[in-house]
């Protein structure tokens, strides 16, 4: 890997994060297309941020068959370019879509449809680590509860939970199986407090049986919301067949406990209903000529 | 996975010669590079040996040690390990006449303490340092892109403190050794030893930590030499069981070893540093200064609109440059 940032021509801006700018460029000896990640250091207060070390260390974790080539050079990531960003996938077929969440089942991070990437060989990546963390079983230690995208992220987040685990991206799943599928978000609150009030305004009021320990959740005694009755998902999700909705509404539960598990998720009779998963040289590639 | 980490691949070496092969280099480049004026019999009269390097650096993590002990709150041991893993093998690559070793300790451990998660800000960190705080953290959030740099973004650490855990457990279930914990007084001086040593830069921390639990075994007057042969080793072949012998006991012999360099001559070797040290990598020295106004002056230009699209580096240069913020 080439750190040095002068042998990259840059070609275009592919994204903005929360954490840096995304570049689409060429590393001029050979011609191999990359992505360069410039990091934003905002807070200079305590020097390089935190968030920086984990997603350096998550990346060479991953650094897999198909994870991320990685190099650096101050302040510049070199990864390996995806192709188009696999917000897109809303737009492909079922079975290609049910390809991509036989993956996503598969690993953790930020999980929203646009840190999902398909590169041009037709397979996916997770992208955007920057929030990663080392997980630890005992549940014996505190995490930010600033996790997640907000549409995606699960109601013990909202409110205030420090004490959570994998199961919030189970939550987070949930709603991209439901975004892939009806091409538009499942729960859309503009600010924390109404994401929060959209999901309990769907699912209803949570009770000690729907959600065990809820109420002594940080922030639950913050604010309080009209009571309501869950809404059927037929409603919410018209039109959507019934397998889907029952995998759906296994992920999109209260209690992070009865969340359906990524494993037990893959072997749910959606994944093996027609059309089948589609093989990987079967999935739609990304035009990556395509002016953006 | 220590297996197929970063460490095994890029920072761990062959042996002591190697080691001491890549520290010479980087002593001789220093002194070609800064020393064309001085006669050649006379530069070791100026500059730091090889040998002095050494002694010097040996030192510097006594005090690495000594600073992790007291630092409050109190730091988890893998914190330490990490912190010395980095003082190490920034070294290896650097001369110490080139980056002065109280300010990569400083440095070293601060990196240490947020790659571990063990969340200080650089208020509460400095707090632990005597003398000018605003000064030290300056130096330290100069330093810490030039350290992460030169540990080529390998900030992951493997240290033996699992694995001791992990034998620990191991011993309890498997083995008829009675009370096993009070195996970890000798653990914990052993593996405080340790980074005193090049051990961490030749052995994998698994090998590490089983030295610490025989040396502790042997200490209490027991021996585990059957758990090893027969239950570890039972299935690995006489060869690997052969290197694992040689490692252990090359680790104890190193740890037994460790001695204090003398204070006198370190006092010396101190002084000539303060001589011969890049005075342009010298928070007091004038050309440093000049240069950080330098800098500060460039990135007064007002950026054009058109460079929204380069790579430039002025995020990086801004952190470069303390009083930027």
């Amino acid at each position: 890997m080439d750190r040095d940032v002068a042998n990259y021509s840059v070609e275009g801006r592919i994204g903005e994060g929360a954490h840096g700018l995304v570049f689409k460029a060429r590393h001029i000896p050979t011609g191999r297309e990359v992505a360069l990640k410039k990091i934003l250091i905002k807070n200079l207060e305590d020097g390089i941020p935190i968030n920086v070390m984990r997603e350096i260390k998550a990346l060479q974790l991953l650094r897999c068959k198909y994870g991320y080539e990685f190099g650096l050079s101050t302040g510049v990531y070199v990864l390996r370019f995806m192709g188009d960003v696999a917000s897109q996938p809303t737009g492909t077929n079922n079975s290609a879509r049910k390809n991509i969440l036989t993956d996503v089942a598969q690993r953790d991070a930020d999980l929203k449809p646009a840190n999902l990437l398909i590169n041009h060989e037709g397979i996916l990546k997770i992208a955007d680590l920057g929030l990663a963390r080392l997980y630890w079983p005992d549940g014996g230690r505190p995490y930010s509860h600033q996790v997640a995208t907000r549409w995606y992220r699960a109601p013990e987040l909202l409110y205030g939970a420090r004490f959570y685990s994998e199961k919030i991206d189970l939550w987070s799943v949930g709603c991209i199986i439901a975004e892939m599928i009806t091409k538009k978000p499942l729960f859309a609150g503009e600010s924390d407090i109404e994401q929060l009030a959209i999901v309990l305004q769907h699912l209803g009021t949570p009770t000690e049986e729907t959600w065990p320990g809820h109420s002594k959740l940080p922030d639950y005694h913050k604010i309080t919301f009209p009571d309501s009755t869950p809404t059927p998902w037929s409603d919410l999700l018209p039109g959507v067949e019934s397998e889907a909705i029952d995998l759906i509404k296994s992920f999109v539960l209260y209690n992070a406990d009865r969340r359906i598990s990524a494993k037990e998720a893959l072997r749910h009779p959606w994944f093996h209903s027609r059309p089948p998963p589609a093989a990987i040289d079967d999935m739609p590639k990304p035009n990556i000529n395509k002016p953006k | 996975m220590f297996s197929t980490s970063s460490q095994r691949k890029f920072w761990t070496f062959s042996d002591e010669n190697e080691l001491a092969r890549h520290r010479e280099k980087h002593n001789l480049n220093f002194i070609s590079k800064h020393g064309q004026h001085i006669d050649e019999y006379q530069r070791y009269n100026f500059f730091l040996s090889p040998e002095e390097e050494r002694l010097l650096l040996r030192q510097y993590e006594l005090h690495l040690k000594e600073f992790c002990k007291r630092f409050s709150p109190p730091m988890p041991k893998g914190v330490t390990g990490t912190a010395f893993h980095y003082f190490k093998r920034f070294y290896l690559y650097n001369s110490s006449m080139d980056y002065h070793p109280k300010e990569i300790l400083a440095t070293c451990v601060y990196l240490a303490c947020k790659v571990e998660e063990f969340n200080v800000s650089i208020g509460q960190f400095v707090a632990n340092i005597k003398g000018d705080r605003d000064k030290a953290s300056d130096i330290i959030l100069n330093n810490e892109l030039l350290l992460m740099q030169q540990l080529n973004y390998h900030l992951t650490i493997h240290n033996p403190f699992r694995p001791v855990e992990g034998f620990l457990i191991d011993i309890k279930t498997r083995c008829n050794l009675a009370n096993p914990e009070r195996l970890r007084t000798g653990i914990d001086e052993f593996l405080e030893k340790v980074f005193l040593t090049d051990a961490c830069l030749l052995y994998a921390p698994s090998q590490i930590a089983l030295a610490a639990v025989l040396h502790a075994a042997s200490k209490e007057q027991e021996n585990l030499d059957s758990y090893v042969t027969d239950m570890l080793f039972r299935d690995a072949g006489p060869d690997k069981l052969a290197i694992l012998i040689e490692a252990v006991r090359k680790i104890r012999s190193m740890v037994k070893m460790v001695e204090s360099p003398a204070r006198e001559r370190v006092r010396v070797i101190e002084k000539k540093l303060d001589r011969c040290r890049n005075q342009e990598n010298n928070p007091d020295s004038e050309i440093y200064k000049r240069r950080v106004r330098e800098a500060l002056d460039e990135d007064d230009i007002p950026h054009s609109g058109a460079s929204r699209m380069s790579l430039d580096t002025s995020g990086v240069s801004q952190m470069l440059s303390p009083s930027a913020s």
